[in-house]
């Protein structure tokens, strides 16, 4: 009798439970394992940390992809829904543009990326360790900076830059979107040609270079690509304190209420 | 068999994340592992809540397109939301008022702004103009320009909010205020939380001239 007649007598969910099983014990030797021999940390209470710290980001990367395929799902389901009328197909012409401008739609074009890296030099006997280290008001500077010399969209590390964004130190790395980020930071940012030149040009940037740079070796480097690259934002766009004013022209209401609504 | 198949996915990846990143958080000690923890769990029920409610549109929508029912509410809604978040709506909410006195620079500023995001700002205004990107304040101490026009002294800065948190964040001891006293001893900051702020939505054009979608 073939191996094919034989397994097709076995229920497949059972196949399906026993391979899967049989992968989960191989998971968990390999995870009690693996934290065996890696005796680099200097406190008990580091360990369990840096386990809760990793299961977060891989929840967190399901979680993005999830709120990334869900908005893809709702966008088709919207677009199909556009034989109808035309206020309909209106509707999904502005909704493309509310996207677009809250960063929720990945974008091609010109541009240029910068990147910051540690520095490599040793740390003078009077200076701080982490003045050697690219921080999270570096990285704020150069977005500032790209703004300001004319770019239209800004990601660092594929964290996409929205109104909603913060750019805080932890450790020796930072967050973005409370997004775990380690050097070295590429910054990418869409924008007009001449964006690199506008940058070069900027008294703020150019401090920050003689700043950073010149004097802790912090590493820039940079580069202008034929196009850019800039990911959506996968995070939430619910506000939950914040709702829309009413235009002047609309009725108002009868009476002020309590803050609490909506 | 759902719950054996996700255990085995969250393994697959916690071993390979858990190989990865033992050297990447190998730098970060045990007070700043509680901050990334804090900071991952916070924004974690965030998304957690934010798919919840794609969900619910989605479902909304596909009964919508059953019954042959054009989905125009769920578009509204929807598209009021997005403009809301990116600033092309005017907003209004409990949050605080700022005022701050004095020759501040645009980095401090902009230090202060990212502060109030971290804190959870949902939108905020600095002398009038709504902050998107793009809009940014740039100059040294007193001479602080934002979108081309001068901030002036003392500048203005709404955001609607949590008013407890936004406050906390910036008055806590060894926070930015205090920061601001070491750094900026000629600035003076001061915080009010406010049940209703208004905050007008942006007049830029957020439509990229130098890219296009990419879907």
């Amino acid at each position: 009798m073939n191996l094919a007649g034989r397994t097709s007598r076995v229920p497949s969910w059972q196949l399906t439970l026993g391979a899967a099983l049989l992968g989960l014990g191989f998971l968990v030797a390999a995870q009690l394992a693996s934290e065996g021999p890696r005796v680099r940390y200097t406190s008990q209470e580091r360990s369990p940390l840096v386990e809760t710290a990793t299961v977060l980001q891989a929840q967190q990367e399901q979680l993005k992809a999830q709120i990334l395929d869900r908005r893809g799902r709702i966008g088709a389901t919207e677009q199909a829904d556009a034989g109808s009328a035309a206020v309909v197909r209106e509707l999904n012409a502005q909704l493309l543009d509310a996207r677009i401008a809250a960063g929720l739609i990945p974008l091609t074009g010109t541009g240029m990326v910068i990147q910051l890296d540690d520095s490599l030099q040793p740390v003078a006997p009077d200076a701080n360790q982490s003045d050697y280290l690219v921080g999270a008001r570096d990285v704020r500077t150069v977005v500032e900076e790209l703004w300001s010399a004319g770019a239209e969209a800004v990601a660092v590390n594929e964290e996409r830059i929205t109104p909603s964004t913060a750019i805080i130190d932890v450790g020796p790395s930072i967050l973005v979107n409370s997004a775990y980020l380690a050097p070295p930071y590429q910054i990418t940012a869409l924008g007009p040609k001449d964006l690199y030149a506008r940058l070069s040009a900027s008294p703020g940037f150019v401090d920050l270079i003689r700043a950073r740079a010149q004097t802790y070796g912090i590493r820039v480097s940079f580069a202008e690509p034929e196009s850019v690259n800039l990911p959506a934002f996968a995070g939430t766009v619910t506000l939950r304190y914040a709702h829309p004013e009413p235009s002047p022209s609309a009725v108002p209401a009868a009476a002020p209420s309590a803050s609490a609504g909506g | 068999m759902t719950a054996v198949a996700f255990a085995l996915g969250l393994l697959v990846v916690v071993q390979l994340r858990t190989q990865a990143s033992g050297a990447a958080f190998a730098g970060l000690s045990s007070q700043d592992l509680t901050v990334l923890v804090a900071n991952l769990n916070a924004r974690n029920d965030q998304l957690r809540r934010e798919v919840a409610t794609l969900d619910r549109e989605l479902t909304t929508l596909d009964s919508n397109k059953q019954r042959g029912d054009a989905s125009i509410d769920e578009l509204r809604a929807d598209l009021q939301r997005v403009r809301l978040y990116a600033g092309s709506e005017a907003a209004n909410g409990v949050g605080v008022s700022i005022v701050i006195h004095g020759p501040i620079d645009g980095s401090a500023l902009e230090d202060l702004v990212n502060e109030l995001r971290n804190a959870g700002a949902e939108a905020i205004s600095v002398g009038g103009i709504r902050l998107v990107p793009g809009v940014v304040a740039i100059g040294g101490p007193g001479k602080v320009t934002l979108d081309g026009q001068a901030v002036g002294d003392p500048v203005e800065l709404d955001a609607i909010g949590p008013p407890d948190k936004l406050t906390g964040s910036l008055t806590r001891s060894g926070g930015l205020i205090a920061q601001l006293a070491a750094t900026h001893p000629k600035v003076a900051v001061e915080v009010t939380p406010v049940d209703r702020l208004v905050i007008p939505a942006t007049d830029r054009n957020l439509i990229p001239a130098n890219g296009h979608p990419r879907l």
